[in-house]
């Protein structure tokens, strides 16, 4: 309905809240559309690039005008960078892509920045959460720390996986474009503020990530890790929609803080709301890979390609504890009696079982993956905590836990390029005095991802732990614990290999190339600085518990 | 910015010129590492000087912003006690590196830059008095170690690096469940927020069963040394002199510093278990001890038996035996240290370790073996050298406390002196058999040099080991008098009986 009334006449605090609300995935999802564009025009992009840069210049120039100098200065930088990249590259449609996704992400990131100081902050202590569209899409923490994590894992992607899609030849035109599209359904996730909503955006994600799943069409691996993650994602959408059905049977609501207030009466039909509320945690707890829902997870991440893994693990991850978060902290705190102890159950499955398995992989990208699982048994004691701390460490720690990841991932994507096949601990034997920069930061992202200082890791499990005391759950934290130390087994166990065995003669180095030690180099700077000064980002982590409610 | 920092900072400075210089020749890369590790040493006598003997708080502090968010600073003040573990640390640290100056070759900058490392780790695990920079140094000190176990080790090095690691992770994990508890309860991970907390006794049980157990296996105490002997064994000599002169006081500086005084109730109440627990090693490491084949293994099982001494000190709870236990350390780290370091030498010139290898050396190395009793009978607390000043009050004041584990402790040190004195004898005297031990050459100028300065000061705190008290007494009264046993020093009894009232 805000919307509706917007006009560019009236005062401009009414129409800068509702498009604000939600301008970076404006931006993101435009450009996407635009590079699915630009391969129709073949080998005369700039048909395409120009009319679209123009308009987005326009588009620019009139919000400048109207006195939003930073979004009209990013869409003008956006709207620029294609034609640039066009000219700049001739015939070369993935760097064009690549670049202009590139620059579409930062603008996104500038844009959640400018978001923040200028609509959620307002120069106060906390925020003040914003609803826009009528109540479906919420403006508050969740969102602005979801967005940081999406857009930034995004960004690091594309670098990083660039060399690589383009020695297997699947340098297609559709990735960019998907991968945005994907980074769009996220935060839209992570905003969605009634079911519907929520549904679409996890629809719009999820087939984006099927796609990207199934790149490498000549790799049976790929192939089946998207026909399982298809099959088994449908199932879990269908799971999600029919619990989110029984919910507006026993609510009338499709809002969340609707479902949230009616859940609290006395009224509600108890059973049914119940039901619901089972249904809609398995399917959200398939896309985080809780325990016992992961079964998907070890086969799609060693099947997809390298660099869509490691998005997935990142961003999926964030997005769906934003909706976690939101769910159960707007939706259902009614029934927290009930959700609580089995969270807590399934979280404290998740990390050992997860961790447990991990040990027991040889393949890179699937020890990976186990310990993708492991990592969201600790994200969720943040949930269980049902508190302001635990919300902001929830979405600290995804954050940290992204950074880390990317590493980790942008190395195995280095070792693997020169490799035929997968990954083994054998492929990384002596790395340490073969390629020292490589097998150091593998070593520090996998020190990170196992909670050790001075990394982001430890500062990430540092903030969840001590949520999770706080709230009293000291047996789960220490569980946590337990899990840490089974995995810093198997970490210690990569880093093993590669420093204190002798390397093969005959393995080729890992590839370099600029864009991909650009990324691992990113990736790795922000696991050291997140580590050491986490206090530039952890002080607005506070003021993220204000929610839509 | 203070000493304390400049302390840290150039051993870390010089790993960073280290890091970023990967066309250093070896002897540039030794020299590096001698002017960070021997510039921290003049940091921390700059420290020293500064320090004012009569104040027993914690002084010269220095506080920088870290995560104001969650509360924790970094901030470093030294008293009594960490002052002088400090210097323990500058000065094993220099002499480590020139000890290993022919042993190690194979990828040298990475190993004096993994020393360099642990060095300001574990300077800063000593000075901090921020609950979370302590654990963060405290856990950091893994990695360096974890890498100079792994790579440059024997011929079990990773088996040994990884049950190191994985052992002192888990105790130090739990410490964190249990500092982040504390910060509930403080609001802020300051050590004097923290102690000035009046924990319930039931929180303060679990609490302090965190911390020791994270303690107990970093000093290590029986039964959680199991990764001692692998570790030092398949250490290279400078490792083994760092963990067993170094690192391995970390357990016990943390009881002191941590366990002590921030749960007193609990140490009360537990200070009779944990005196049990450090006779049990000390038996246990000492009849080990006598049993081995490899002259390392040996010292390795020594060294559990006698950091059992400094626990027991520990828990004794009163000025003579809690402040001669920090001596102790002192003591330990120099004949240990001294001790792995002539092993070392040893193993270099014959590359074995077996005791039956060897006899009758005494004749073609006699510098070596006159150092070598001498190192010797310092560890087994000969009246005149250091080990006695320590061990002795150590006894002295368990003695007020609990006779039984006085008594039995006593046959620890008699069993002390049987194994060291025995592994003497078959490495030095009998009859000299065999071309290899008739080849064996004996110590250089370099060597002797090493050994100088541990010697020195082996010899001078056994005969005037006042200083050293005089240094560490005030700090150890303050920690006893927030226990609340200050005024308890010499009738055991009423110690007892209030500990179950």
């Amino acid at each position: 309905m805000m919307l509706a009334q917007t006009s560019p006449q009236s005062s401009l605090a009414v129409p800068e809240v509702a498009w604000s609300a939600f301008a970076p995935e404006l931006l993101v999802a435009a450009v996407a559309l635009v590079l699915l564009l630009v391969p129709i025009a073949r080998a005369r992009q700039q048909i395409v690039a120009v009319p679209a840069a123009l308009g987005g210049l326009a588009v620019g120039a009139w919000l400048v005008t109207e006195g939003l100098v930073v979004p009209g200065a990013i869409t003008v930088l956006v709207s620029l960078a294609l034609p640039a990249a066009v000219f700049a590259f001739p015939r070369r449609l993935s760097m064009v892509q690549a670049l202009s996704a590139g620059t579409a992400l930062f603008g996104a990131l500038v844009l959640t920045g400018w978001q923040y100081v200028v609509v959620l902050d307002q120069g106060q202590a906390t925020l003040s959460p914003q609803s826009a569209l009528a109540g479906s899409l919420a403006h508050d923490g969740i969102a602005f720390f979801t967005r940081i994590t999406v857009y930034l894992t995004a960004l690091l992607v594309l670098p990083l996986g660039y060399g690589y899609l383009r020695e297997r030849r699947l340098n297609r035109a559709e990735v960019e474009p998907m991968l945005l599209l994907a980074a769009v359904g996220m935060v839209a996730l992570a905003t969605a503020n009634d079911l519907i909503t929520l549904f679409v955006a996890l629809e719009v994600f999820s087939l984006a990530l099927y796609v990207l799943t199934g790149l490498a069409r000549r790799d049976r691996r790929s192939q089946e890790a998207s026909l399982k993650y298809f099959v088994m994602g449908a199932v879990a959408s269908a799971i999600l929609l029919y619990g989110m059905a029984l919910l507006y049977v026993a609510t009338g609501h499709l809002d969340l803080p609707g479902i949230g207030t009616t859940l609290g009466l006395v009224t509600t039909n108890r059973l049914v709301a119940v039901l619901g509320l089972g249904l809609v945690t398995v399917g959200i707890g398939f896309k985080v890979a809780l325990v016992p829902f992961h079964l998907w997870t070890p086969d799609v991440y060693q099947g997809a390609p390298t660099n869509i893994t490691a998005f997935m693990a990142a961003a999926t991850k964030a997005a769906g504890f934003a909706a976690l978060l939101r769910l159960y902290l707007v939706a259902f705190p009614g029934l927290q009696t009930l959700w609580v102890p089995v969270l807590a159950v399934l979280a404290a499955a998740t990390m050992l079982y997860g961790a447990y398995l991990a040990v027991v992989q040889r393949d890179l990208k699937r020890m990976l993956a186990y310990s993708s699982i492991t990592h969201a048994g600790y994200a969720a004691i943040g949930v269980i905590a049902v508190s302001d701390a635990g919300l902001s460490a929830t979405l600290w720690y995804l954050l940290t836990y992204a950074v880390s990841t990317l590493a980790a991932f942008g190395c195995v994507i280095a070792v693997e390029r020169t490799r035929r096949g997968e990954v083994g601990l054998l492929e990384l034997r002596g790395l340490g005095r073969s390629s020292p920069a490589i097998a150091g930061i593998l070593a520090l992202s996998l020190l990170s991802l196992a909670g050790l200082p001075p990394t982001a890791g430890f500062v990430g499990k540092l903030v969840v732990f001590q949520a999770g005391v706080a709230a009293g759950f000291t047996w789960l934290v220490v569980i946590g614990v337990a899990s840490s130390v089974i995995a810093a087994f198997f970490y210690l166990r990569i880093a093993g290999v590669m420093f204190l065995e002798d390397p093969d003669p005959d393995r080729p180095p890992p590839a370099q190339s600029t864009g991909m030690s650009l990324g691992i180099a990113v990736s790795a700077a922000l696991v050291v600085f997140l580590g050491i000064q986490p206090q530039p980002i952890l002080q607005y982590i506070e003021s993220a518990a204000a929610l839509v409610r | 910015m203070g000493w304390i920092t400049v302390t840290i900072a150039v051993p870390l400075i010089a790993a960073l010129v280290l890091a970023f210089a990967p066309e250093l020749e070896a002897t540039g890369v030794r020299v590096v590492g001698l002017v960070g590790s021997i510039g921290a040493f003049l940091a921390s006598v700059v420290l020293a000087v500064q320090f004012e003997l009569s104040d027993a708080n914690l002084q010269l502090a220095e506080t920088f912003a870290w995560i104001p968010a969650l509360g924790a600073n970094a901030s470093l003040a030294v008293d009594g006690v960490s002052l002088l573990l400090i210097l323990l640390t500058t000065l094993l640290t220099p002499l480590i590196l020139i000890a290993s100056w022919n042993e190690i070759s194979d990828r040298l900058r990475g190993y004096v830059a993994a020393f360099l490392v642990l060095e300001a780790a574990v300077i800063g695990v000593f000075a901090a008095t921020d609950l979370l920079l302590f654990y963060v140094f405290f856990e950091f000190t893994l990695v360096p170690m974890y890498l100079i176990i792994g790579i440059w080790g024997g011929a079990q090095r990773k088996y040994a690096a990884v049950k190191f690691f994985l052992y002192t992770l888990l105790g130090g994990l739990l410490m964190l469940v249990a500092i982040l508890y504390l910060y509930g309860q403080a609001g802020s991970f300051s050590y004097e927020a923290v102690r000035a907390l009046e924990l319930e006794v039931d929180a303060q049980r679990w609490l302090f069963g965190a911390f020791v157990v994270a303690f107990a296996v970093k000093v290590p105490l029986f039964p959680v040394h199991t990764w001692l002997p692998d570790a030092h064994t398949e250490a290279p000599t400078g490792g083994s002199v760092f963990l067993a002169g170094i690192l391995l006081k970390m357990g016990t500086f943390g009881l002191l510093r941590y366990a002590l005084p921030i749960f007193p109730d609990a140490t009360i109440q537990f200070a009779p278990w944990l005196l049990g627990i450090s006779v049990v090693g000390i038996l246990y490491g000492a009849v080990v001890a006598l049993m081995q084949a490899d002259i390392k293994k040996l010292i390795a099982y020594s060294s559990v038996s006698h950091m059992g001494f400094v626990v027991l000190g520990t828990f004794a709870l009163n000025t003579t035996a809690t402040s001669a236990s920090v001596v102790q350390m002192v003591n330990h780290g120099l004949s240990t240290g001294a001790l792995f370091l002539l092993i070392g030498f040893l193993y270099e010139r014959r590359h074995t370790r077996q005791i039956a290898d060897f006899g009758g050396l005494a004749k073609r190395v006699p510098v070596m073996a006159g150092l070598w009793l001498v190192v010797s009978l310092s560890s087994l607390a000969l009246p005149g050298l250091n080990g006695f000043v320590g061990e002795f009050p150590i006894l002295l004041g368990t003695f007020q406390v609990n006779r039984t584990a006085a008594v039995l402790a006593t046959f620890g040190a008699v069993l002390a002196a049987l194994y060291l004195l025995w592994a003497y004898q078959r490495v030095f005297h009998g009859p000299l058999e065999g071309a290899d031990n008739e080849n064996t050459a004996d110590l250089k100028a370099r060597e002797i040099g090493v050994m100088a300065p541990l010697i020195v000061l082996i010899v001078a705190i056994g005969l005037y080991p006042k200083p050293l008290f005089d240094l560490v007494e005030p700090s150890v009264d303050r920690v006893l008098a927030e226990v609340g046993v200050e005024e308890l020093p010499v009738e055991p009894a009423a110690a007892v009986t209030r500990e179950e009232g």
